[in-house]
């Protein structure tokens, strides 16, 4: 039985949508946590230069300050760039997809909406939030891990997988090159490379700090965090990795399922696969990081309108590669009538 | 125990030093679904009512909120939609199972099966030769200027002559407890989905209550129902695809399309999914196009092809008819259908049967007076003030009015508009629906219950055991609609007793 175009485009973004909010909440938790005491304590522009909302996020407040940040990030619910606003977007194409996915991955995602739509106002504050986050995080975690558990393989499953390793890849991608441009803008730049809790911070946000403790005894410089989380091929957050994925993913859709309109996005990934292979003997990859994660983002927003075009048959205009510096996170684009 | 119940009273089946739920119960003087008119259960049911005896009202309520939890995560619930919100409700749930005896059981699904052969073979003259109408068992004019009639449908034979493959039967059972037909709904009906999973919830929540018992089995309707739904496909397709279409997520019932679709492992299409190309139904898959053969389509008539009826329809599937026609998709149930289940036609039932199986209804109409008719228009004229007068061709309860709790004034304007237009209405006398022990706040109580059982045909009629009881439960109210104070129970369809 083939699976729906359309079923197959929301198995994509309900994994996204997951990933995204468990990415952003560990991230969030990691700063209002482990980065107080810090110098960079103050701020959170960062995390609005992360997630390229600048101009959405200025429309609401005039100053990035965490109260702000938190509320447009996590409380808000119809900020497409929040929080909840992922978990709510999941748990909807969820409820479109229960008669193809198995019912305790819905419940899981719709017990868990339900309860951050209880969420009071103090759970937002800044005592409340690191944990708040860690709990979405959780949430999120155990969402996955049902759909690692229990989904069926087969084409669906690996939409579901594409749409999970995409955004995987830019959220990595995104978050080295913002806390690298942050650690570039330090006025003493040259003297951060010993502090050792900006390091545990970026490496905690990508959920690689133990890993990254183990392989690299030697202790964290700006070239091994970014060839860790960039190039490193057992880190299951690296962009290496999840390109890597993207391309057995899409192996098995023309192969095992014979759907030849993989082609392209093969290609595709062949190229980014090309790309992060050159980073990984790169001596300069500090120097070139900005450069490499602006290509890296621009590839996977192709490969995005790629799939929609090959698989879901979106009318989508192919949106034509911007120069601009990051570009704001992708959404579903609104098929409800 | 069983020594106990010989003994012949209430008080005997159970230790009198325990106080039990069912203490201060009384369910006079309405039929009860447990007690029946006695004062004790039927011998069948003295187990069920012993246990539940057991449980005190702390645990039934205890055990009641966490199954109506449960249901809230798993998401068998509806949406109510407001401007901003969207918000989930359940249900609400009674975990009291209403029961019904083997011997109950044989004669509503005979009842049932009857019902719809008849309506079938109806539908099938109304769209054909029309004997009935000529015969004048049934007024032409009711059905030919009836709203629901489709003239597109005229000389389409659909296969297997089947018109309602799934059909809900909604009964009343009187002050005697005899069973009668309110109403059928032979056009989408809703409410199988509940009957499901109320089972598997006290399966889950009250495994002691239904150990050792021997319930007839629901959880085979969806496989039941794809195999009878394979049997009206298309001549010539070999592995014939079914699909759900539904109106989608914004729908009421949209659980219930997912939990349809589902159960039969068939895709849940959206309009948008398919599309008619050279009279054939595809489907859009990741693969490109793939045929379809069945449509169990959830959306009505009206919405259901734009270049047939209602053109400003996005939900359904510009061609749907074409397709139809030419015999290449089966549509279930079949456009048109609902000439056979309107109130007016209602009325005409039992001659419909009598007309075509040259059989009695087994089950028969709560007493009808039609009063296009002029002997049923004088009666009601006499006795409004006793009586439910209902139009035709309303469906949701929609313009009744109830005779005993009409104020003068209100009579007033119904009998104008009654004479006005006598065919139009038909009137009832108002039907003392039964009750079923029922877990209120402060006890158990009686409430008053219907039941739908749902038939599924395709070569021949299979009916679920059971079918949906609804409950309503506000004190005194016969009203079981969910949208006003309505729930559900689950209802145990006991097996035959081995001999």
């Amino acid at each position: 039985m083939s699976l729906l175009a359309r079923n197959a485009e929301q198995l994509f973004w309900l994994a996204r949508y997951v990933e995204r909010a468990t990415s952003l909440s560990r991230v969030i938790e990691t700063h209002s946590s482990h980065g107080n005491g810090s110098t960079d304590e103050g701020t959170w522009a960062w995390l609005v230069a992360l997630y390229s909302n600048a101009e959405p996020f200025a429309k609401q407040f005039a100053d990035a300050n965490f109260k702000n940040v938190i509320q447009f990030y996590v409380a808000d619910t119809d900020n497409p760039a929040s929080v909840r606003f992922s978990v709510k977007a999941a748990r909807e194409n969820a409820r479109a997809l229960r008669a193809v996915i198995p019912t305790d991955m819905w419940s899981q995602l719709n017990a868990f909406h339900h309860r951050l739509l209880a969420m009071k106002e103090s759970d937002f504050d800044p005592v409340g939030v690191a944990r708040t986050c860690g709990v979405i995080k959780v949430g999120c975690y155990a969402q996955l891990g049902v759909a690692d558990s229990t989904l069926y393989r087969d084409e669906g499953e690996r939409f579901f997988k594409l749409g999970l390793m995409l955004e995987r890849a830019d959220q990595t991608s995104r978050l080295l090159d913002v806390k690298f441009a942050q650690l570039a803008a330090r006025p003493d730049a040259g003297g951060t490379i010993a502090d050792t809790t900006f390091w545990a911070l970026i490496l905690r946000s990508a959920a690689a700090y133990q890993a990254f403790r183990r392989h690299e005894p030697r202790g964290a410089d700006p070239a091994r965090v970014a060839h860790f989380l960039l190039t490193n091929q057992s880190q299951p957050r690296s962009v290496a990795y999840c390109v890597n994925s993207i391309k057995n993913v899409l192996e098995d859709l023309r192969r095992i399922y014979g759907l030849r309109q993989a082609r392209r996005a093969l290609e595709m990934v062949h190229d980014l696969e090309a790309g992060v292979l050159a980073a990984a003997t790169d001596t300069q990859l500090v120097a070139r990081l900005h450069a490499i994660n602006d290509w890296l983002q621009q590839r996977l927003i192709e490969l995005t309108s790629e799939l929609n075009e090959a698989f879901f048959a979106l009318e989508e205009p192919k949106s034509a590669p911007s120069r601009q510096t990051q570009s704001q996170t992708q959404t579903q684009t609104q098929s409800t009538p | 125990m069983v020594a106990a119940a010989k003994l012949g009273t209430l008080t005997a089946l159970k230790d009198p030093q325990q106080a039990g739920p069912f203490d201060g119960y009384d369910p006079k003087p309405y039929f009860c679904e447990l007690l029946g008119s006695e004062s004790q259960p039927h011998k069948d049911l003295v187990g069920v009512w012993q246990r539940l005896q057991k449980l005190d009202v702390a645990t039934l309520l205890r055990r009641a909120a966490d199954a109506e939890h449960e249901l809230f995560d798993l998401g068998i619930t509806f949406t109510v939609y407001s401007e901003k919100d969207a918000i989930d409700r359940i249900l609400p749930f009674d975990v009291i199972p209403r029961l019904v005896r083997a011997a109950e059981w044989r004669t509503l699904e005979s009842g049932v099966t009857q019902r719809v052969r008849a309506l079938n073979m109806f539908l099938w003259d109304v769209y054909h030769e029309r004997h009935i109408l000529k015969d004048g068992i049934v007024p032409a004019e009711l059905v030919l200027k009836n709203a629901n009639y489709r003239p597109e449908m005229i000389g389409f034979d659909p296969p297997l002559g089947t018109y309602i493959h799934i059909n809900g039967t909604d009964l009343v059972r009187d002050q005697r407890g005899a069973f009668h037909v309110l109403e059928d709904n032979g056009r989408s009906p809703s409410g199988v989905s509940y009957v499901v999973e109320n089972r598997h919830m006290m399966q889950r929540s009250f495994p002691d209550l239904m150990h050792g018992l021997r319930v007839k089995s629901v959880s085979d309707y969806g496989e039941r129902l794809r195999a009878k739904l394979i049997e009206v496909a298309p001549k010539g397709a070999a592995s014939p695809t079914v699909v759900l279409l539904t109106p989608g997520v914004y729908n009421s019932a949209y659980f219930e399309h997912i939990f349809l679709a589902r159960e039969m492992g068939v895709p849940l299409v959206e309009g948008r999914d398919l599309v008619v190309e050279d009279d054939h139904v595809f489907m859009r898959t990741v693969a490109g196009l793939a045929p379809v053969d069945v449509i169990y389509r959830r959306i009505n008539d009206d919405f259901l092809d734009p270049e047939v009826f209602n053109s400003e329809s996005t939900l359904g599937v510009a061609g749907l008819m074409r397709a139809s026609k030419a015999g290449h998709v089966t549509l279930a149930n079949a456009v048109g259908t609902g000439v056979a289940d309107d109130k007016a036609v209602y009325a005409y039932v039992p001659r419909i049967i009598e007309y075509y199986l040259g059989e009695d209804p087994i089950l028969p109409n709560v007493e009808t007076h039609i009063c296009g008719e002029s002997e049923g228009l004088a009666y009601t004229i006499e006795n409004i003030e006793k009586l439910v007068i209902k139009p035709v061709g309303e469906s949701g309860g929609y313009g009744i009015v109830v005779g005993p709790k009409s104020s003068a004034s209100e009579l007033d304007v119904a009998l104008a508009q009654l004479k006005a237009n006598p065919a139009n209405f038909i009137s009832q006398p108002m039907v003392d629906l039964s009750v079923c022990p029922t877990l209120t706040r402060s006890g158990v109580a009686p409430r008053h219950v219907d039941l739908r059982p749902y038939a599924v045909t395709g070569k021949d009629t299979w009916v679920l055991p059971g079918g949906l009881t609804r409950v309503a439960l506000k004190e005194g109210s016969i009203i079981v609609n969910s949208s006003q104070g309505g729930g559900t129970k689950d209802t145990w369809v006991l097996e035959e007793e081995a001999v």
